[in-house]
């Protein structure tokens, strides 16, 4: 139980209180009795900082210190959400690989059409870059680092996805929609065309520093051009 | 299960050596009332986080001072 002064509890009780001033009152009373609760914006501010840092600096320049002094906040309080490093990354990593999967397989279905499951891929893989471009800088990074690995493995949402893609690739060469390939080749194909568009619009600038904006009009001749090649 | 973050206590220490044979090591993972530890090797600091419901900062700045490292409480 915690020690509220009398007026307050007036106010409470008479209802004049709003959210605000109990947030701010609660904050209160969990700094005088050293309690600590759970501030989903201090995180926010955490996981916003720590992808810049790493964006920028890669994981070599990156530090707990560095971050919580980016953000004003206690050393302490980020080990309280963290146990180090390798944690921070791992968890923001995995947030963001969710994240990522969830907005890829919204409204698709590996027993789509291939060409119409492919478009949808598109979609949702262009739209998630747009709106997230520093979340996927910061994934490219840990992609293909030791990181990567354990985040693919942390989770079965992560191979269901994954299970989910084979099938699709599966069910488009049974139906013969699709011609059979290396699979790095299906996919350098299938989404190359795709991520050298949205790093070209992310750069602003094209092949000779050629200023470049990407439009709905580009990714549907891009793909037009890339199911023709796949497709027997 | 969520962590109860008034259970997690963070310490900077001078234990700079991982080595998951010495005797702290092997006190700490045997240790009834820690859930929970770990140390950030890789910091100035050193960070020792304790996961305990029942033992104070004190006790445990009392534990790692026993195996002759130094341990403050980090605000």
């Amino acid at each position: 139980m915690y020690a509220i002064p009398n007026d307050e509890i007036i106010i409470l009780n008479k209802k004049t209180i709003n959210k605000r001033t109990f947030i701010h009152l609660l904050f209160y009373l969990c700094k005088k009795n050293r309690m600590r609760i759970r501030d989903i914006d201090k995180e926010k501010l955490v996981i916003e900082n720590a992808i810049d840092q790493i964006v920028q600096d890669g994981f070599q320049g990156f530090s707990m210190n560095k971050l919580a002094k980016a953000c004003n906040i206690s050393v302490a309080t980020l080990y309280i959400y963290y146990k180090d490093k390798d944690d921070l990354i791992l968890k923001i990593g995995g947030t963001i690989a969710l994240d990522f999967f969830t907005n890829t397989v919204k409204d698709f279905s590996p027993e789509m059409s291939f060409e119409e499951g492919l478009w949808k891929q598109w979609e949702n893989r262009s739209l998630f870059a747009l709106k997230n471009p520093k979340e996927v800088a910061f994934f490219e990074i840990i992609k293909h680092s030791p990181y990567g690995e354990a985040i693919l493995n942390s989770s079965t949402k992560f191979s269901d996805f994954r299970t989910s893609m084979h099938q699709f690739i599966e069910n488009a060469l049974r139906n013969n929609e699709l011609v059979p390939m290396t699979f790095e080749v299906f996919w350098a194909i299938a989404y190359g065309p795709l991520y050298t568009l949205l790093n070209f619009h992310k750069e602003g600038k094209s092949m000779g520093g050629k200023p470049f904006i990407l439009t709905n009009k580009m990714i549907r001749e891009a793909f037009q051009a890339a199911i023709k090649a796949l497709k027997p | 299960m969520e962590t109860n973050l008034n259970t997690i206590h963070i310490f900077k220490t001078d234990i700079g050596e991982k080595n998951p044979d010495c005797p702290m090591h092997i006190t700490l993972d045997n240790h009834s009332d820690i859930q929970q530890w770990s140390i950030d090797y890789e910091d100035v600091d050193c960070v020792l986080r304790v996961v305990s419901e029942v033992l104070k900062p004190n006790e445990i700045i009392g534990i790692v001072n026993e195996f002759g490292y130094q341990c403050q409480e980090l605000p």
